[in-house]
Parts: structure tokens; sequence; C-alpha cells
């Protein structure tokens, strides 16, 4: 199985006023293909810093992060937005999209970033929105729809660019529980069809929808260990 | 992100907020407003002015002797001149080709029980019918006959006539200038107002009469015609010359076509840099209100820019999305500015009847400096935005 994150001895530390507070102290672990892997751990564990590490959107102190094999520790902030452009999905809890417009507009701005016309654009973001299950309301804005929609709408902007991994933080932290299992079906889904997922959650029942399981505390791997994955029907109606 | 691209997204930015944009807008509108109007319209002015230069019908060749001072009022003079100046001019000065001496009073014109003041009773000679490409319609112009014979006789303008004669024939009749009684010889052709003077109101006696009947030798201006353009500036150097020697010393000027189309200039000039300065004032305005609205615009779209880095914005992509904002912000204020400083210039022209001369140079530079201060304001707020941290952006609330 092809590898597709590797970390290696990570450290960040933040300073918050003139104290120093470590947020990663000596991380290491894989994800290869495939993998949907669930990290947890409580508040000011690491985990949101460890997603923007893997997410290019940081550096770290000390140690090492590959993306695809490409040490992306060693990027300039242009490349790594490319990086960020070509290989990453993001998913956030608070959803992040651009309430100004329309579903398949938001879908489309990754592609903005990239070398697309206009027509492979739409092309491309219909098909992820009617993954999504939502082509239907491709036209509207994200306040006229529910936090689950919303949700779907973000996660088709995640995959819009094909990514090598899309990196969710908290995705269902701001949904209802029946949302919050649409939501897990679809990457249950995304998953079953091969995409490598990392999730950020405090949740329990969301963990155990997924196949593995790194706990972190105090910015240092607790346990890593697999998952009796609780499947979710596939229901997107 | 194609420029293309870029220009929609900022489009719909500002369109979103039609009222805010318009406001921000509002400095550069006024600014490029008072310019692009102010320009066309003394630009037409120009226009007007050349206009009545030519029907005036003396052409660039044409000059007048007055006396006094540079810039000095010509009705101001003390000094004299005499119809044996403007022999001695004639006679020395090979470089004319017609000159012609005026003595110019007001005077009252009478016929049986109608009279009329006239502003410009004109002694002059048979020269002033070549000079001002004039003629006559009824009868004849003054003769050198009627020069040296100190005639009474006088040629009258088709306004005058009408209002002294009616419709009957005034030649043969005759009319008293300040009591004397003077034959009508003639008509002028109609020739319409120049300057805001009814030139068919005129009214010509040989500037021989002319002494006897305003009982002065001196004259009001000294007309004169150079053989060639290239030939003005040592006509007007030989006539300088004549005069110093006459009177002992340097003291009548001679203004030119050339001259008058200069102070023009720089009655223009002197207006453009009035208007310019307030323009530059007013965008200087118009540009802080751009980047001051900028900045609120990056302050409310932090959270977007966060989103917009962790999908792959590189740094230039932000600047140039806000960049791209301001200088259509500007450049809207711009067009805006333009077609309406026109349309009132057209406007007031159409009015008063006077010919539109839109200035392309004009429209051309006030579209650049609209532009320009786009970018300038614009480079700051955009630079913000581009240096904002992706982490710290997408926790913002």
């Amino acid at each position: 199985m092809s590898r597709i994150v590797k970390v290696e001895d990570l450290h960040r530390t933040y300073i918050l006023g003139k104290v120093e507070v470590p947020a990663l102290r000596g991380l290491s672990f894989e994800v290869t293909k495939g993998e949907f892997v669930s990290i947890t751990g409580p508040s000011g564990c690491g985990k949101s810093t460890l997603m923007h590490l893997i997410g290019c959107l940081d550096h770290p102190d000390s140690g090492t992060v590959y993306l695809d094999d490409i040490n992306v520790s060693k990027l300039n902030d242009n490349q790594l937005a490319e990086i960020r452009n070509k290989k990453i999905g993001f998913v956030f809890q608070t959803f992040n999209l651009l309430p100004r417009l329309s579903a398949i507009e938001n879908v489309e701005l990754p592609l903005i970033y990239g070398f697309f016309t206009p027509r492979q654009m739409k092309e491309k973001s219909m098909a992820v929105l009617e993954k999504v299950g939502l082509a239907h309301r491709a036209e509207h804005r994200p306040p006229e729809m529910s936090g689950g929609e919303r949700q779907r709408v973000a996660i088709a902007r995640a995959l819009v660019v094909e990514p090598s991994i899309i990196l969710a933080d908290e995705p269902t932290g701001n949904l209802d529980s029946k949302s919050s299992e649409e939501i897990m079906a679809i990457f249950q889904g995304l998953n079953n069809e091969g995409a490598t997922i990392i999730m950020v959650t405090h949740e329990h029942d969301i963990a155990n929808c997924t196949k593995r399981n790194i706990n972190l505390k105090d910015g240092q791997v607790l346990a890593d260990q697999p998952v009796k994955q609780v499947c979710l029907p596939a229901d997107r109606s | 992100m194609t420029f293309w691209e870029a220009i929609t997204m900022a489009w719909k930015d500002i369109m979103r907020a039609k009222m805010r944009s318009f406001l921000t807008m509002l400095g550069v509108i006024i600014g490029i407003f008072s310019v692009i109007s102010l320009v066309t319209l003394g630009e037409g002015m120009k226009g007007f002015m050349y206009e009545q230069i030519d029907k005036f019908g003396t052409g660039p060749t044409y000059m007048e002797v007055h006396g006094g001072k540079e810039g000095q009022l010509a009705a101001m003079a003390t000094v004299k001149m005499t119809l044996s100046d403007a022999k001695a001019i004639e006679d020395r000065c090979p470089s004319l080709e017609l000159v012609d001496p005026r003595n110019i009073q007001s005077g009252k014109i009478t016929y049986l029980d109608k009279s009329y003041t006239s502003p410009f009773i004109s002694g002059c000679s048979p020269a002033l019918m070549e000079m001002m490409n004039w003629g006559v319609s009824q009868g004849r112009f003054l003769s050198d006959v009627d020069v040296l014979g100190r005639k009474k006789v006088v040629v009258l303008g088709q306004d005058l006539a009408r209002k002294l004669f009616g419709g009957f024939p005034a030649i043969g009749e005759k009319v008293r200038i300040n009591g004397s009684k003077f034959l009508v010889i003639g008509l002028f052709k109609k020739k319409g107002s120049i300057m805001g003077v009814n030139m068919d109101e005129y009214v010509a006696i040989p500037v021989t009469a002319a002494e006897d009947v305003f009982d002065t030798d001196k004259l009001a201006e000294i007309g004169a015609v150079a053989r060639s353009i290239e030939l003005v500036p040592q006509a007007v150097a030989e006539i300088k010359t004549v005069m110093a020697e006459r009177h002992g010393k340097e003291d009548i000027r001679v203004d030119t076509m050339e001259n008058s189309m200069a102070i023009m200039d720089t009655i223009m000039s002197a207006l453009t840099a009035i208007v310019t300065g307030i323009a530059a004032i007013s965008l200087l305005v118009g540009g802080i209100g751009i980047m001051n609205i900028m900045l609120v615009a990056v302050n409310e779209r932090v959270r977007e820019i966060g989103v917009r880095k962790a999908i792959g914005a590189k740094k230039r992509d932000i600047l140039v999305q806000f960049l791209t904002e301001s200088v259509i912000i500007s450049l809207l204020g711009g067009v805006i500015g333009i077609s309406s400083g026109v349309g009132l210039a057209s406007f007031i022209m159409v009015i008063i009847g006077m010919p539109l001369v839109v200035s392309f140079w004009a429209i051309l530079l006030a579209t650049f400096v609209a532009t320009f201060v786009g970018v300038v304001s614009g480079v700051y707020p955009a630079m913000r935005a581009a240096a904002l941290d992706p982490v710290e952006a997408l926790r913002y609330e």
C-alpha cells in the first residue's frame, strides 16, 4: 500500500504572551492510501495543530511532514498553497462556505486557483455535487440550506480537486445527530471508493465510524489502534 | 486564477453592496467630473474664440498697435498716437502690406427724430475694407479722396441703417454725428456679432473727418497687416523702431493675433491648473476613501481569506483579488465622472451655442489617473489581506 502521509518527530510550540505552550511534542505516524483515520484526544492535546501541519497551513518547529512522499516542511508559501490546492481537501467544523456564493460557486472555488476552463469547472463541480446528493440545490446559497446540506457542499468542495487526502476537522461538531450520521455515511462511502480520510473528532460514536483511531495526549501519541467500524446505511435521500 | 476570473469575482463583490461601492467612488467621480467638464468647456471656449477670430476675417497676419506697455489696457494709455505716426509706419515698414489708423469714439448718430448712441464710431481709412474681409452691400466704401478731403461721409452697418431709416433707402440721406452732417455713401454687408459686439451697428467715417468731429487727433489704435506670416515678427520690430524714433522711447505695444492666442492659452492653462488642483485634492480624498473601504472589506473577509488560502489561493491571488476590486471601483468612478462631465459640458455648449470639442487626451488621462488611484489606494489593504496567516484567519470570528 502506498504511503500518503508520514509525520516524523513533529514539534510545535505556541507562544501565548510570555508562556510557551507546547502543542506537539515529538509525534510520529504514517497513513497509507485508503485508510480512514480518526484522531481523538482531550482539548489542547494538539489535534488541530496536527491537522494544520498535515494540511500545509503551518510549519513545524522541528520534524518533517511527508505528503505523497514530498517533504512539505521544506516548501515555501507558494509551493504549500499549490499542495493545498492539488492534494488536500479540507472539511471544517463550521463549513466555511462563502455565504455570497451559490453552492456550485463554492464548489468551484478551489478550481479557480488551478488551471481549468469555466466549462471544466462547471462539469467537475456538478459531478461532485451529484455525488453528495445536492445537484438539485446547486444554485442555492448556503444561508438557504440546512447544516447537513452545507457540510455536504463543503465535502463536494473538498472532493472537486480529486485530493490525495481529505482532512476533516470535527465535521459533525455543528450538526444534529441525524445530519451527523448522513455526513459520516458520505465519508464511509468515499472511503469505500478508495479515498483516504483523516478526521479529528472528540465524539466516540464518530470515531467508531472510522477504521483506525489515533489517540493523542499532551502532543504525543497515546494509542494507535484499529477500530471495529460501525457501518452506516448509505442513505442519501 | 485568470485575469477574467479576478474581474468577475471583484465585480460581483462590488455589485453586492451597490450603495457602499457608489459612495466609495464618489470622491473619484467628483474629481474626474470637475476636470473633464471644465476641460471640455475650456476647449469649447477656445474653439469658439478661434471661430470668432476667423469670422473677424483678419487672419494671422493681422496686428494692432496700441499705446501703453504690454498688458496695459488700451483705454488707460495716455500715449498719443496720431495720423502722422500711422503715415510714418506705412512709409517706413516694408514688411507691412496695409496700415489703417483708427480714431474711435462713442457718439450720437441722428436722423430726423430718431437717434442712436453707438459705442464705436470709427474714423478709419480705405484699408479697413481689405483688412477685415468685409464688404459693402450697397453704395461704396470710403476712398482715399474722402480721407484726404476730410469729407463728411459715412458707411453704416445694416442693423443701424434699419433702426434709423426703417425700410427706406439710406444712401444719399444725411445723418448727424455729434451734430455734424454726414452723407450716407454705403452700407456694410451683414456680418453678425463678434465677441459680443454687433458688427452690424458699425459706423465708419474718414479718419480725418473723425479728427474734426471728435475734436481730437489721438488715434485709438493702428491696424496693420504683414505681407506674410513669416514677416509678422519683423513687422513688429519695424513698427517698434519707427515709433521709438518718433516718440523718443518705446511707449507702444503691438498686439498680434499670435499674441492674442497666446494670452488665451495662458488664461486656459491657469484655469486648467486651478481645476487640476481641485481635482487632485478630490482624487486624494477619493483614494483615501477607497483605501478605507478596502481595509474594512479585508477585515470583513478575514475568514473568507483563510478559506481561500486553505483551498489553495496563493498570496498573489489574494493580492490580485483585492487590488482588482479597488481598481474597478476607482475606474468605474472615473468612467461615471468622465461621462457625466462630458454630458454636462455638452449640455452647456448646446445651450450657449458653442462648438463641442471633447478632448481625447483628457479622457485617456482621466482613465489612467482613476486606475492609478485605484492601484495606489488598493495596494496597502490588498497586501494586508495577502499577508494574513491562514490558520489565524480561519480561527477569526
